[in-house]
């Protein structure tokens, strides 16, 4: 393996990075020149340089392997991890660094749990930096920087392949190097859209901006502490769920249903259990919500049950109501929803419904072969026959998945949590949800924790981000062949 | 410049040039906090001053009262008019120069009080006077509104003065946490700076390894086999720029010396 070539991508990834901080540096200015300008500007200096260092020695390559490619990959997450923590260690304020490091993995994984009990007095250009580290991370660190390598050619989709989904890959249509224009088309223009919605519904400019980032990455940063519940609108609430739920389809579909394309959003199998799983998971919540009058009409609680629920299946984690006050039928259906998360292809992280549609009928196929022993039973998914393999993945991939949680849970009750935070923190970090229950509500952060469990969470947040067996690898690259 | 020599030049002032920034960003954020410490101390060095000259003028301007009210002493007027003036020039200064004026406040009005009390009595209080009373007597009119009116003011000031003095003391508290918080983001640039600077000059070494080291190692061993065993000169390896310069004029001599042979 070349590490100098590895080095030089993961510097080119370091400078787009710096490029947002000095976006948020110049927003820092327009502000009056907040606290924050000056160790934004530092960041972006030391970030640029970090990054534009190896470029002096390595030259561009037009070949990649997919060993070299992998640790591009995992190697741009940890260090845009590290780097995007110095503004946040410059500024001050409740950063230290345990802080610092569980803020900008939560923004880069895109799970947005934050440690900071008051959101509000950061200043603009920290509160932008915010969501631009959520927003690259919503897309990937390195799918941006393939965009702007222009000579890559044939190696765009060894490093997607690894960012992506595995279970993603096979739904793109199109050739490799189309995807990442179809990604950033798809997500520019949902946000740019989101921007100018919740601009009409009444935020201004700023918080527009910043929420509208911040849902298409499904990361749930926001610029109030209380949260989307600040606003109390229904206009805002609405937009946001169509929002939140169209960042959780496969980016590709979305491009074909809007290009007009054969295989869209409406032909999809996925998409259907998708959109099935948040109408009717909504109004269980509602009816459930409703009949113990928590909210006085149904259309309230419906209001509050559907952001809720599309808020964690699609890992956004905005919140309008505390939802450590709902009902036991409401709180297992929003942990099951936690769990599962959106669609392959997606910003979102969790299981995915994909593999939840797979792991269904292969305990249905299982069934049937028990009963016509002799039988050849095919598996299909959007009328594609599954290969072994992939079928294989799926089931490792969820017992795996489901034995993180565990752990994780088991670790944070060691550390003194109850059961409720430990597990329902576990799953929303590795889901990149963001908020959990019991001592991590909806409404409450992840200041309180202990700086093990801090720990704990944001390496759960990378497990997740880099579908768990991206991170394992990495500690197995010496056998690697 | 050639690519090698460009490549360390640049690799080298890239150190050179990070070390002069965090080493000017460390100056300037220790400079700050040096700044911050001074003001803090200045501040409540002046603070204890004009606490202690008000205090004085209070003093002053009771004793002079003691002598006009209870002793009917008006050779003293003069003196209660420059204690007063004198605390109210001292009040003045002090809201000039305080950070947090909602320290002195209370003492503005007791201040403002005490001086309408005295300006009653040099104005009315004294017109039961009689030339029969001595001066050495004391006057029991004017005893009893020292005791009732005067006194309380008196009381009041002194206190105010008192808790003008300690509430800017305990307001050093934060003000020593914020030289924390300074000192902290004094240090945590330089450090972050030191950190980068030391992954470059890894970088730096590991890449002058690969594109000097390495190959000069393996071009000597390759000349060395080629000398001692004849073994036909090859380098493993990619080579780039002088390395693959000198690779060449080897490959060339080694031909030339062939010609000879």
């Amino acid at each position: 393996m070349r590490v100098e070539v590895v080095l030089r991508y993961i510097g080119m990834v370091m400078l787009f990075i710096a490029s947002f901080m000095l976006l948020s540096a110049g927003i820092a200015y327009v502000s009056g020149m907040d606290s924050s300008f000056y160790p934004l500007l530092l960041s972006t200096l030391l970030t640029a340089l970090l990054g534009a260092f190896p470029m002096i020695f390595v030259e561009k390559q037009a070949q990649i392997t997919t060993k070299e490619s992998f640790c591009i990959v995992v190697g741009s997450w940890l260090i845009a991890c590290l780097v995007g923590t110095f503004p946040y260690l410059i500024w001050g304020g409740e950063f230290n660094f345990v802080n610092a490091w569980f803020e900008s993995v939560s923004g880069f994984t895109t799970t947005g749990g934050t440690i900071l009990t008051d959101i509000e007095i950061l200043p603009r250009g920290i509160q932008f930096w915010r969501m631009a580290s959520t927003w690259i991370g919503g897309m990937g660190v390195v799918m941006f920087a393939l965009v702007i390598l222009p000579s890559m050619g044939r190696n765009k989709m060894s490093l997607s392949n690894i960012e992506l989904s595995t279970m993603a890959k096979d739904n793109y249509h199109y050739h490799s190097q189309f995807v990442v224009q179809i990604l950033l088309v798809v997500y520019v223009g949902l946000t740019i859209f989101s921007t100018l919605l919740l601009k009409m519904a009444g935020m201004n400019w700023f918080d527009s901006l910043c929420h509208a980032m911040s849902a298409c990455a499904t990361s749930g940063f926001s610029t109030k502490n209380a949260s989307i519940a600040y606003f109390n609108s229904p206009m805002i609430d609405t937009i946001l769920i169509f929002t939140m739920a169209t960042a959780g389809v496969h980016f590709g579909l979305i491009y074909a249903t809007v290009t007009g394309k054969r295989n869209n959003i409406f032909r999809s199998e996925v998409s259907r259990w998708y959109f099935g799983m948040l109408l009717i998971g909504s109004l269980i919540i509602a009816v459930s919500i409703f009949s113990t009058d928590i909210y006085p009409t149904f259309t309230n609680a419906f209001r509050h049950a559907a952001f809720q629920f599309v808020s964690l299946v699609s890992t956004t984690g905005y919140a309008t109501a505390d939802t450590n006050t709902w009902t036991p039928l409401a709180t297992i259906i929003l942990i099951f929803g936690s769990l599962i998360c959106a669609s392959a292809g997606s910003t979102a992280g969790g299981i995915k419904v994909n593999r939840l549609i797979l792991a269904c009928k292969m305990i249905k196929a299982r069934v049937r072969q028990q009963q016509h022993p002799n039988a050849v039973i095919r598996i299909r998914l959007d009328g594609a026959v599954q290969e072994n393999d992939l079928l294989n993945s799926v089931s490792i991939f969820i017992v795996v998945y489901l034995l993180l949680v565990l752990a994780g849970t088991v670790f944070c009750t060691i550390c003194g949590l109850d059961l409720t935070t430990s597990f329902t923190g576990s799953v929303a970090c590795i889901g990149n949800v963001g908020p959990g229950f019991g001592e991590l509500g909806s409404m409450d952060n992840y200041a309180a924790m202990p700086v093990a469990v801090k720990f704990m969470f944001s390496t759960l947040m990378l497990f997740g981000r880099l579908e768990i067996f991206g991170l394992i690898q990495l500690f197995l690259i010496k056998w690697w062949r | 410049m050639t690519g090698l020599q460009k490549r360390i030049t640049i690799g080298f002032l890239s150190i050179v040039g990070l070390l002069f920034f965090s080493g000017m960003v460390s100056f300037w954020e220790l400079s700050n906090l040096s700044s911050d410490t001074d003001n803090i101390l200045k501040a409540n060095k002046r603070n204890i001053e004009l606490a202690k000259e008000m205090l004085d003028a209070a003093h002053a301007q009771n004793v002079a009262m003691i002598r006009v009210s209870v002793f009917a002493d008006s050779s003293y007027d003069s003196l209660c008019r420059a204690s007063i003036e004198r605390l109210e020039n001292t009040l003045a200064v002090a809201q000039n120069e305080a950070l947090e004026k909602s320290f002195l406040d209370s003492l503005a009005i007791a201040t403002t009080e005490l001086k309408l009390q005295t300006d009653n009595f040099m104005t009315f209080g004294r017109t039961h006077l009689n030339d029969t009373i001595p001066d050495s007597h004391p006057d029991p009119v004017g005893a009893k509104w020292y005791n009732e009116k005067y006194e309380a003011c008196y009381d009041k000031l002194t206190s105010a003065i008192k808790n003008y003095m300690t509430s800017t003391q305990s307001s050093l508290a934060p003000r020593a946490e914020q030289m924390k918080k300074n000192a902290y983001r004094a240090v945590t640039p330089v450090l972050i700076s030191l950190l980068v600077m030391i992954a470059i000059v890894l970088m730096l070494f590991y890449f002058t390894h690969i594109t000097c080291v390495k190959p000069v190692i393996r071009m000597n061993r390759g000349l060395g086999d080629y000398l001692s065993f004849k073994i036909p000169f090859t380098v493993r390896g990619e080579l780039k720029d002088e390395m693959l310069e000198l690779k060449e004029k080897i490959d060339a001599l080694i031909a030339y010396s062939k010609q000879f042979r």
